[in-house]
């Protein structure tokens, strides 16, 4: 039954790309489930998809582990409370049409075009290395740029966490 | 003119050159990649540990072999901060270049799993139990600590009684931190002075905040710290060389000073501490040296390359064991090193990219020699610029030293013991050595006026201790430990009117100060005030009944006093609670004797005689003792 659920999501997200409800933008944000710097950003996803899922833009979580499996996912939503809705990419769909490499970074998709694909932020300098201050908001900058009404040129970011495995 | 080889001969040259051509056969799991995720990621990769994911077989590393790629070429993993070549250490985690290209090939390759044949046995690991037994005391959080979900690094200490009513020697710990997935290290810190008790719980939760646990130096005797009691992930719980246990007294309070990393989710730690105890005390007796110069740690705010250095010079040969680097986030590169006295140079550690979040204690494969003479030094550079990622003020500020995590702090420690078969114990030496150090760093140190006054005091050297007990007072003059030592050592020194006079001050400033109320006891009996003596040790006894030295003290001058039927209830209570002292066994017996009680009197003269059968005493009065029972013809019936 639950993975019925999961997937008419799943189809949902296919379709939001291009945001056919007249959604400002469709934003996925690409996590993976034993990924520790990933999991350190639950909190800022949630705040993300609180603060911006109601001001018209289409959030979901997309877990890039090829074989992750329905229940897997669902078990780690439940243990970290993430309640934005979330897709499994086994054939890697969304990571490629995202250009993504590592987890957590996140993609944004006006019209179905990307406009963003990278970090959430730039609080990983590097594995070993955090800010502790001075963070730049990179992917709510472009939230709020596209929420002003302005339709950024695409920007890719280099975002710091866990390598995407390859689908074998 | 080249001579052309028989066509067999060039065959057999062609063959030879293949085999020294470097292999290019494929790469497989069993083969070439388990070995290595066997030996150097598995102990921490494994169910129950603190690595986020397994890897454990070749599914567990299939699944995350471009990540390993990536934290292997950047040699993040596994995670060993010190440059090679810079110390010999136990246990390096360091993949060798060739080790790393092998990971990428077999990667690029397709991640092949290979021939069955070739994998090795996967290393067992005993799930989160006690790996050493059941431990003979178990310390515990009585309740979880929360974790937030998000936010800064918590760095979080608690203090921990033990409950014991005896000294122990401890010759193994095991910490269970619980949630391994929070706990990134912990330091266990030994506060015998009940110190850090007042700071415990004070913000509304259990513990107190702070990236290091300072205790006071208060315990009145030369104890110095001796052990590195640490963990971080990974860590395998082993037990003490023979006769190098370490002391834990009664009373003394375990401080787990934990680092505890948000995960996402709120979690809670609850951490056990497990203590295996041993009766043999140590004979090899190590201690710890620190160096460092917080004091200099005044870093101005865009400063790249701040730099701090302290030098001891060993009086002693000594062994070096092991060193554990400390610095908070501004830290950039740590380096210790011994320079000899012929100029040569051993180095001891180097940390070229301080990172807070992988400390750790090295210890040397083999303990690094040392001859008297040899200075030990360190060289710690701070870097305050906006460019420092980890810098945690933005803009940078001035910084100075301090355990808070935004202050700054420098430290190597050093665990050092006498070398193998020396006679004479170096760590007065040293102890003074380093404080006469930090003496010149801090001219108006508290604590190095103390440590020497209390060093003098345990090497029997009172006149040398008073004038540094002195200066202390001078710093803090309400400080009844070092009153008390002071009054202590003027005793020892026959000066009993200032004894008697620092002493009641002590007394004064701390009422319940016991040492204190005792050593006055003894100064007023030395000064003949019998009665005076009587009433402080009477005040002892009436708020620790269990104080033998109390007990027997009192006893001492009740009998003085001629009062001995008042002193016989407190030389049985000395009795029980100091068994193995012939000289209250002995003064037992002639108290019981001149009661006419014999044949307990014998008893108390005959265990006299087992504790040291060279107790003239005991033996001329065990004799008269049974010709008196024989003659009252009360004696044993047969």
């Amino acid at each position: 039954m639950q993975s019925m659920v999961i997937l008419s999501l799943l189809l949902a997200a296919q379709l939001e790309l291009v945001a056919p409800h007249g959604e400002k933008a469709a934003v996925l944000f690409f996590i993976r489930a034993d990924c520790p710097i990933s999991n350190r950003y639950v909190p800022e996803i949630e705040r993300i998809y609180k603060a911006y899922g109601h001001r018209g833009f289409d959030i979901h979580l997309v877990y890039s582990e090829p074989d992750l499996s329905i229940e897997a996912m669902q078990a780690h939503r439940r243990e970290y409370q993430l309640s934005a809705p979330a897709i499994t990419d086994p054939e890697h769909r969304y990571v490629k049409l995202a250009h993504i490499h590592t987890t957590p970074s996140a993609a944004v998709f006006v019209n179905g075009r990307l406009v963003y694909d990278g970090r959430i932020d730039n609080r990983f300098v590097s594995f070993s290395k955090t800010r502790t201050s001075g963070i730049q908001h990179d992917l709510t900058g472009v939230l709020d740029a596209i929420e002003a009404g302005k339709t950024p040129p695409l920007r890719e970011t280099s975002a710091v966490g866990c390598a995407v495995e390859d689908v074998q | 003119m080249r001579r052309r080889c028989p066509p067999t001969a060039c065959l057999g040259l062609a063959a030879l050159l293949f085999a020294a051509l470097p292999s290019r056969a494929q790469v497989t799991f069993n083969k070439q990649i388990a070995p290595i995720v066997f030996e150097y990621c598995s102990a921490c990769h494994h169910t129950g540990e603190a690595a986020p994911f397994t890897l454990m077989n070749y599914d567990d590393v299939r699944k995350h072999a471009n990540q390993i790629v990536a934290v292997t070429k950047i040699r993040l993993m596994p995670p060993w901060p010190p440059a090679h070549g810079y110390g010999d250490f136990v246990g390096e985690r360091r993949l060798s270049d060739e080790q790393i290209r092998l990971i990428q090939q077999w990667v690029a390759e397709g991640r092949k799993e290979g021939d069955p044949r070739d994998l090795p046995p996967a290393p067992h690991f005993d799930e989160d139990g006690w790996r050493l037994g059941p431990p003979d005391l178990i310390v515990k959080f009585p309740q979880p600590f929360r974790v937030p979900a998000t936010g800064a690094d918590v760095w979080r200490n608690f203090v921990m009684p033990t409950g014991l009513t005896e000294t122990k020697y401890v010759r193994a710990i095991q910490l269970r931190p619980g949630n391994k997935r929070v706990v990134h290290h912990a330091n266990i810190v030994l506060d015998s002075t009940h110190s850090l008790r007042r700071r415990d719980g004070a913000d509304g939760q259990p513990g107190f905040p702070g990236m290091d646990v300072i205790t006071e130096a208060r315990s009145g005797s030369f104890d110095p710290t001796s052990h590195f009691l640490f963990w971080k992930p990974g860590t395998i719980p082993e037990f003490e060389p023979d006769d190098m246990a370490w002391k834990l007294d009664p009373g003394t309070d375990l401080i787990f000073n934990l680092h505890l990393l948000p995960t996402g989710k709120e979690e809670l730690v609850q951490p056990e501490l497990g203590l295996y105890f041993t009766t043999r005390a140590p004979t090899r007796l190590p201690m710890l040296v620190q160096l460092e110069h917080d004091g200099a740690l005044d870093i101005p705010p865009g400063v790249r390359d701040f730099e701090v250095r302290d030098r001891v010079v060993l009086p002693a040969a000594a062994e070096v064991l092991g060193v554990y680097p400390h610095a908070h986030y501004l830290g950039k590169q740590l380096e210790a090193w011994a320079t000899l006295p012929n100029g040569s140079r051993i180095w001891l550690l180097k940390i070229n990219d301080w990172d807070v979040n992988w400390q750790g204690v090295y210890m040397y494969r083999k303990p690094v020699s040392l001859p008297k003479g040899s200075a030990l030094e360190m060289r710690i550079t701070y870097d305050n610029s906006a460019q420092n990622p980890r810098n945690p003020s933005h803009p940078p500020h001035r910084v100075l030293g301090g355990d808070r995590s935004s202050d700054e702090m420098g430290h190597i420690w050093l665990q050092l013991v006498a070398p193998q078969g020396a006679k004479e114990d170096i760590r007065p030496a040293i102890e003074e050595a380093v404080m006469k150090r930090r003496l010149e760093k801090y001219p108006a140190d508290f604590v190095a006026h103390y440590n020497l006054g209390a060093m003098f005091v345990s090497r029997g050297e009172f006149a040398a201790a008073i004038p540094y007990l002195e200066a202390a007072l001078k710093v803090d003059p309400h400080d009844a430990t070092a009153r008390n030592t002071l009054g202590g050592a003027l005793l020892e020194n026959d000066r009993l009117d200032d004894a008697i006079r620092e002493l009641r001050q002590a007394v004064t400033d701390a009422p319940d100060y016991l040492n204190a109320r005792f050593n006055l006891g003894r100064a007023l009996a030395a000064n003949g005030d019998l009665e005076g003596a009587a009433a402080e040790f009477s005040a002892i006894i009436e708020k620790s009944a269990d104080d033998g030295d109390a007990q027997w003290a009192l006893a001492t001058v009740l009998m003085k006093q001629r009062q001995y039927a008042q002193a016989l209830p407190h030389l049985e209570i000395a009795a029980r609670l100091k068994p193995d002292d012939a000289d209250i066994q002995t003064n037992l017996g002639v108290v019981l004797a001149m009661q006419s009680d014999f044949a307990r009197a014998i008893r108390a003269f005959e265990r006299a005689l087992e504790i040291n059968p060279n107790e003239g005493v005991a033996k001329q009065n065990l004799e008269r003792a049974r010709k008196q029972l024989e003659s009252s013809g009360s004696g044993p019936r047969s």
